[in-house]
């Protein structure tokens, strides 16, 4: 260079060792941090939920697939100042109680079902995916779906679980608003897994998102949800 | 631009061929990625157009991954066009590179017309395999993924080995750092799990850490060696601005990943984390912007200073779009993008049309811009011509198609807006609560105007297009009249 | 209120150091940003040597 560098602000060599070290400190800094967040996103044992449940606490942000057996709720947390998912007491889910195995298997199904038709390019997932049709993160514990709500009366069934699956099968055979969900092929076997997938995602702490799944001031305040 | 590949005006550069063959069929699948749109947001506005025929998550599965891929063709073009003058050699495997051309096009096809064609599958591993595996953006089914892997590596031991081999220009040490951290992060998105949470966890890895740290910084890089190519920018200046970018895009745009983890099961320490890692991220758009405008101002002045008649710049189209660059990355990634990133927003804005409208923005603003700018500079060398100006269609193209994408971007601001206080705020998210929002008028309305402006913005692709084929031959013809009068 | 009390699911050494506000980015922003200071002055010192 013919004109000598005088500062160190117009230096190259500052700026670029500044982003090397930059640029490499933030990268260790997200690694350190996933695997710090991939522990406490792990999917929980049977046991944990178990202890959970008698203790009243959480103690995975994500349980195991056997939270299916059990009533979901979700309610202001005081100290957390949003709601967070309560699992209560035992409840049967398609008319059974579901081994570790088997609920195991059949969230497999739904998982794998909810992206083989292509949900998320409607739907949203924890707030994910596309706008057209409703967010799903706690619809398991939507009114509309439980006993006296539209939904649930629509289909004719006496579960949530029966009402949502006899949807899914036949989605266009009870609209809901001029824009349907259309006719995609669902089994009844895949009906099952996609609402199992949807009960469990629903017991995902999430930080209180969706905030407000409350309906009234009153349910508000007093820790009450809409949900159920 | 068709003609430009048989002529041979590239003086033996079979890289920058190369480019043009990418360049093709990235404007092919750009005008996909528009007609998708358009079935899509026909669809909100009459919601039984080709009902259980093309739905609504075909339309816009192919719109995304129409829009993903378009972009790489044409940031894989920009690379191969660069190569050869960074370098100052030829690229060295140009025959694989190829090769890799006509295998990635191949597999994007039948990606496409499966994904047309056959839409959803059955629930089992082989639906992820063979047909889509159904993650937003990530949709090519899992063979196509390996293959996607496959070529991009051809195409990185492409780049790598000429960079060793030739001239080590900064703006190609930066290109080619990013663009293996890049390739790198797709395999990141390549697996399968029940767990929902650990599947957006890492599905976040391969979206944020494309958009929001290496496709901008790449795009630093394509900005500096075009500032060079287009306005003689000293290359040391633009070259310190280029580590100043990168030193602010990945300072703030790597940890920035946080603000996607507020709400899907992970810890709450990603609240702060997340915001104030990605409130930062406008600040390097800032300065991008501030660069480019300074350096133009600065070579034309130097030329004034030294008498030379006309403008310093060399490619107007080109120029015209790296400005709108400039801007538009500003305005759509960081304005729009700041909007909504602050955990207390975006709990109400999370999955509403807020995202929709900084989407729409921001990858117009950040890469749509600069990706038509580089193909504005592939058909002047392709044509050898020595001062390409914008022609009436070139106008029209950037004009329309950057009204009518701020059009669908305000439109849809306001729909989610609309959504944020009745669905989120008031009714509480629940299935009921969302159709309520949506069948408001303020919302319906403003779904109307992002239509209209979608048939705006397919208008100027149109002239984009005709520009494109045109320009080369009529502006080549002008240059030779000049030089014979 | 500034303080509060511990509040996430499964404790962390990240989550330990979010227990006020903004104390886990001010943190995470200091010490990327602190060795530039230190980068600045052996590029200073290199400079100078130069001259």
């Amino acid at each position: 260079m013919a004109n000598e560098n005088k500062s160190v602000w117009t230096s190259i060599s500052f700026w670029r060792r500044s982003a090397g070290w930059v640029t490499g400190f933030a990268t260790i800094l997200l690694i350190w941090l996933t695997f710090d967040t991939l522990g406490q996103i792990r999917m929980g044992t049977d046991e944990e939920l178990k202890e959970a449940v008698a203790q009243q606490k959480e103690i995975n942000r994500v349980p195991a697939p056997t939270v299916i057996n059990y009533h979901i709720n979700y309610k202001m947390d005081e100290k957390r100042g949003h709601e967070v998912p309560v699992i209560g007491k035992k409840e049967l889910f398609f008319g059974k109680e579901w081994n570790p195995q088997e609920a195991a298997e059949l969230l497999h199904l739904g998982k794998l079902t909810s992206q083989a038709k292509n949900c998320m390019n409607c739907h949203t997932l924890l707030g994910n995916g596309a706008y057209y049709a409703p967010d799903l993160t706690k619809a398991w514990l939507d009114k509309a779906w439980q006993k006296g709500g539209p939904l649930q009366a629509m289909t004719g069934k006496n579960t949530v679980e029966e009402a949502m699956a006899e949807f899914l099968q036949h989605p266009s055979q009870y609209p809901t608003h001029a824009r349907m969900m259309p006719d995609l092929g669902i089994t009844a076997d895949e009906a099952k897994g996609l609402v199992a997938f949807l009960k469990h995602m629903s017991s995902i702490d999430t930080n209180g998102f969706p905030r407000n799944f409350s309906k009234t001031v009153e349910q508000f305040k007093t820790g009450g949800t809409n949900a159920h | 631009m068709l003609t430009s590949i048989k002529t041979n005006q590239f003086e033996g550069s079979e890289s920058k061929k190369l480019a043009m063959m990418y360049f093709r069929v990235a404007i092919i699948l750009f005008g996909a990625q528009l007609l998708m749109g358009l079935i899509a947001a026909i669809q909100f506005v009459y919601p039984g157009f080709l009902f259980e025929i093309f739905d609504f998550s075909v339309a816009r599965m192919v719109h995304i991954n129409a829009l993903v891929v378009w972009m790489l063709y044409a940031m894989i073009g920009s690379v191969y066009l660069m190569l050869p003058d960074e370098t100052g050699i030829e690229t060295v495997g140009i025959g694989l590179g190829k090769l890799a051309f006509w295998v990635l096009t191949a597999a994007v096809t039948v990606v496409v017309l499966v994904y047309i064609l056959i839409q959803v599958g059955p629930g089992t591993e082989s639906t992820i395999w063979l047909i889509n595996e159904g993650r937003e953006y990530l949709e090519a089914p899992r063979w196509a993924d390996i293959g996607i892997v496959v070529v991009v590596l051809i195409f990185y031991w492409n780049v790598f080995a000429t960079y060793m081999k030739g001239r080590k220009t900064g703006i190609m040490t930066v290109m080619v750092a990013d663009l293996m951290a890049l390739a790198g992060l797709y395999l990141a998105g390549m697996f399968f799990t029940d767990n929902i949470s650990m599947d957006q966890f890492w599905w976040w890895w391969v979206i944020h850490l494309w958009v929001e740290a290496t496709w901008e910084v790449f795009v630093g890089a394509l900005a500096a060696y075009a500032l060079i190519k287009i306005i003689n920018a000293k290359r040391e200046i633009v070259e310190m601005w280029l580590w100043i970018e990168v030193l602010m895009l990945f300072g703030s745009g790597i940890l920035g990943l946080g603000h996607h983890y507020f709400w899907i099961g992970t810890p709450e320490y990603w609240w702060e984390i997340g915001a104030l890692f990605s409130a930062l991220e406008p600040v390097p758009l800032v300065a991008m912007f501030v660069h480019v405008l300074y350096d133009w101002g600065k070579e034309q002045g130097i030329a004034k200073a030294k008498g030379e008649a006309g403008a310093v710049v060399k490619n107007g189209p080109a120029m015209a779009w790296i400005v709108t660059n400039a801007f538009g990355n500003f305005l759509g990634a960081g304005i729009w993008g700041f909007f909504h990133t602050l955990p207390q927003v975006n709990i109400y804005t999370h999955g509403t049309q807020f995202t929709a409208a900084h989407g729409h923005l921001a990858f117009f603003g950040a890469y749509a811009t600069i990706l038509i700018g580089m193909m504005y500079l592939g058909i002047q060398e392709a044509y050898g011509i020595k001062q390409l100006r914008a022609t009436f269609k070139s106008k029209m193209a950037i004009f329309l198609i950057t009204f009518g994408v701020l059009g669908m971007t305000v439109a849809l601001t306001i729909a989610g807006y609309e959504q944020v206080l009745v669905e989120r705020a008031e009714l509480g998210a629940g299935w009921n609560a969302f159709f309520a929002a949506q069948d408001l008028p303020w919302y319906v309305q403003a779904q109307a105007w992002r239509l209209i402006m979608g048939v705006i913005t397919f208008v100027g692709f149109i002239y984009l297009v005709w520009d494109l084929l045109t320009i080369g031959k009529v502006e080549q013809a002008e240059e030779a009249m000049v030089a014979t009068a | 209120m500034l303080f509060e009390q511990f509040t996430d699911v499964v404790p962390s050494f990240f989550g330990w150091l979010n227990q006020g506000p903004m104390t886990l980015t001010l943190f995470l922003h200091t010490l990327i940003i602190l060795p530039m200071i230190w980068i600045y002055y052996d590029e200073k010192k290199k400079l100078e040597g130069k001259k």
